[in-house]
């Protein structure tokens, strides 16, 4: 739960949302259908839908460079723990720092600016992912991203040429990521949404909606950038208000096309469902817009297609799990109950290996705390996808968890 | 808003908000509380709008209408969300789901679990969350007593006895649950695609988990069907749809038994108008289930 809506752009379920909305209002009305519509029902075949057909293709068909995933660092995961990382339920910036050090130094072997230097140059412009869902509370810590700013800086890289980014720009102001806080450093988000519309406290849509009818942030999106699924979107204002465009073309931030020469991507360790909300829902969710129909057709592989491309693939250098504060039940929205101080971060250049650990602690932690677990393997296909897709590495016997 | 009114308000809740209330509140807070701004209101599907990821559990269960109001006293903010939902047994079933292993607050009278950050409260059809978004100790007693306010103008409902269907020899308190559709049942197994259990957002399946003699643990799912036919239609779709991750190894005159991922064992059985699934066993069983458990053929509510 944040302050507002509870609104997030990575959002998990299995039903389309209006298909949902349709069932919901089957419920809703509490009343027995009768038999004959039972049996109509029950003569359904329980067999999975087949998969919708998506553009993974066109992703493939790109040359990788020496920066794709999985980086340099195939199937590698640094873990840095540090009891004294927060107080007073506050992280400490300087255990924080300390941890950044000995996270980057575990994973590359190098220290301060050679392991900065390991990955970027001084012409690059770095775009930092953070996840600023549960704004203050289970988003991302601003001095996780502080640390890994001045980490950039030290290894000559422009505060100008840094970008603090999200999907969603007000989020990133409830978050904290504000110029004020990060003075030099760029803040943006790929695109708005009227939060008082979305949440029906207003008809008047003439601060999302341009007079044509189109989103006013359907310039930041790239129009020869898109992930394809064979999925329509609903139509419907609202929709289109949360997701800039409707139909069944997914496309690429210009941020990440045009501008950014690399991407550090600092999830939250928390999870969704069955399943984890972490380093590859963060852009897979988080690169791209008009996600909502995807969730029940193609689920966590949107991650994984979203991320072969090479808006993403060629970019993302390295990921940085934000566990200082966890959340092992109710997410990926903040739910007080189950969030806990972890006092943890996690490195890695490969997230799918970098999920597969984090998602292995998660289910260990429900498990502790007597929470309903399900481990069934679709819940972490995804993973395995990205591996035969050779953008990972998460098979048990090359995974490479390093504490530190 | 005086009592009478909340009552009212309350009211419209159980009635399935027929009524126009749109205030959650009494308008005596706990000293130095002020309301913050009117409270935002979603009915059915516009949840979405507000817990977009985490409408759909709701919704499954039955959902009716949520009120949000925010508090604030300095730089302390409550936020308070009163879901209204179709009856007790929806209220409970999102209950057990979001309460995690329970740590009731002493002095709120209703079934709850909480600390100085959340309150989780059921009482009647009414759904409590009571958050105190900046986590201070501080504002702790200012939670309980709005929640106290709140809960005085809510009916306690007709009483759930659903889980008194669940056998008790074994069972883990706290570990109970009601099931009402996917999202629910995922939360514990992957039988299926869909609504395997032909649920279809009326009938309340019943789970927990136990503990045999051995001190090993397993879990069992128990659904009473309207009839006979009814439930021998689920039980032949839930073996043809069945979860390619799931191995049918014996086929028995009432059931059969399967292997999953893990190599763990299930059975499911079919007894009348009763479904029976028994999930993480150790061993095969020597034979199909002598005792079934105590769900008589149409207790599942509608």
């Amino acid at each position: 739960m944040g302050k507002g809506s509870r609104l997030s752009p990575g959002l998990p379920g299995c039903l389309d949302r209006r298909g949902f909305l349709k069932m919901g209002g089957v419920t809703g009305l509490g009343l027995w259908l009768g038999n004959r519509s039972l049996k109509a029902l029950a003569q359904e075949p329980a067999a999975p839908p087949p998969r919708p057909k998506t553009n993974i293709e066109d992703a493939l068909r790109v040359p990788k460079t020496k920066f794709s995933l999985p980086g340099f660092f195939p199937g590698k995961v640094v873990e840095v723990q540090d009891a004294a990382a927060v107080k007073d339920d506050k992280p400490v910036s300087r255990a924080v720092y300390r941890m950044v050090e000995k996270g980057l130094e575990g994973l590359t072997r190098k220290s301060g600016k050679d392991s900065c230097r390991l990955f970027f140059g001084r012409d690059d412009v770095v775009g930092i992912k953070v996840n600023p869902v549960g704004p203050g509370t289970i988003s991302t810590h601003l001095e996780v991203v502080d640390a890994l700013v001045d980490w950039l800086v030290s290894g000559g890289v422009d505060r100008k040429n840094i970008i603090i980014w999200d999907r969603f720009d007000y989020m990133l102001k409830d978050a904290g990521f504000t110029p004020e806080r990060f003075p030099g450093v760029g803040i943006e988000g790929l695109q708005t949404m009227d939060e008082a519309a979305a949440m029906g406290k207003t008809q008047d849509n003439s601060r999302w909606l341009k007079p044509d009818g189109t989103h006013v942030s359907t310039g930041n999106f790239d129009l020869e950038a898109y992930y394809w699924a064979d999925v329509e979107a609903p139509r419907d204002s609202a929709y289109l208000n949360q997701h800039v465009f409707n139909g069944k073309y997914s496309y690429f931030g210009r941020l990440l096309t045009k501008r950014l020469t690399k991407i550090i991507n600092v999830p939250v360790f928390k999870n969704t469902g069955n399943s984890i909300s972490m380093a590859t829902k963060n852009l897979g969710y988080g690169a791209v817009c008009n996600t909502n129909r995807l969730h029940a057709p193609l689920f966590f592989d949107v991650n994984t297609e979203v991320m072969a491309f090479p808006a993403v693939r060629d970019k993302l250098v390295l990921n940085v799990t934000d566990g200082l504060r966890g959340q092992y039940d109710g997410g990926p929205e903040y739910e007080a109950k189950f969030a806990y101080w972890l006092n943890t971060l996690y490195f890695a250049t490969d997230p799918f290996a970098l999920d597969m650990v984090c998602h292995q602690q998660i289910v260990a932690k429900r498990k502790a705390m007597s929470v309903k677990v399900n481990e069934h393997p679709k819940f972490t296909e995804y993973l395995r996808y990205a591996e035969r897709l050779g953008l990972g590495v998460v098979s048990a016997d090359k995974l490479q968890h390093v504490r530190v | 808003m005086k009592r009478a009114a909340l009552f009212s308000f309350i009211a419209g809740l159980v009635c399935c908000f027929s009524a126009a209330q749109t205030t959650v509140l009494p308008a005596q807070l706990p000293s130095g509380w002020v309301k913050d701004g009117p409270p935002s209101e979603f009915r059915g599907g516009s949840l979405f709008n507000y817990i977009d990821g985490g409408a759909e559990i709701f919704l499954e269960f039955g959902f009716d209408r949520l009120l949000v109001q925010s508090c604030k006293k300095g730089n302390a903010e409550i936020v308070v969300e009163l879901f209204g939902m179709e009856s007790p047994a929806s209220a409970l079933g999102i209950y057990l789901m979001k309460c995690g292993t329970e740590t009731p607050l002493e002095g709120v009278p209703a079934r709850n679990s909480g600390d100085k950050t959340q309150l989780t409260i059921v009482k009647g059809a009414a759904f409590i969350h009571v958050n105190n978004l900046e986590g201070s100790s501080s504002v702790l007693p200012a939670m309980a007593e709005i929640a106290r306010r709140l809960l005085e103008g809510i009916p306690e409902g007709k009483p759930v006895t659903l889980l008194e269907g669940l056998p008790s020899e074994g069972r883990i308190q706290g570990s109970e649950r009601l099931i009402r559709g996917p999202y629910a049942l995922q939360s514990i197994v992957t039988l299926g695609e869909g609504d395997v259990l032909g649920l279809e957002g009326k009938i309340f399946a019943l789970a927990a988990d136990y503990r045999d003699q051995a001190g090993e643990p397993s879990s069992r799912i128990l659904v009473g069907y309207p009839d006979d036919v009814r439930a021998a239609e689920v039980f032949r779709n839930l073996v043809a749809g069945l979860d390619p991750y799931l191995k049918i190894v014996e086929k028995r005159e009432r059931g059969l038994v399967f292997t999953d991922y893990r190599g763990k064992v299930g059975t499911i059985e079919r007894t009348g108008a009763r479904l029976e699934i028994r999930l993480n066993l150790a061993a095969r069983p020597s034979q199909a289930l002598r005792n079934p458990a105590a769900v008589s053929g149409g207790t599942g509510l509608m």
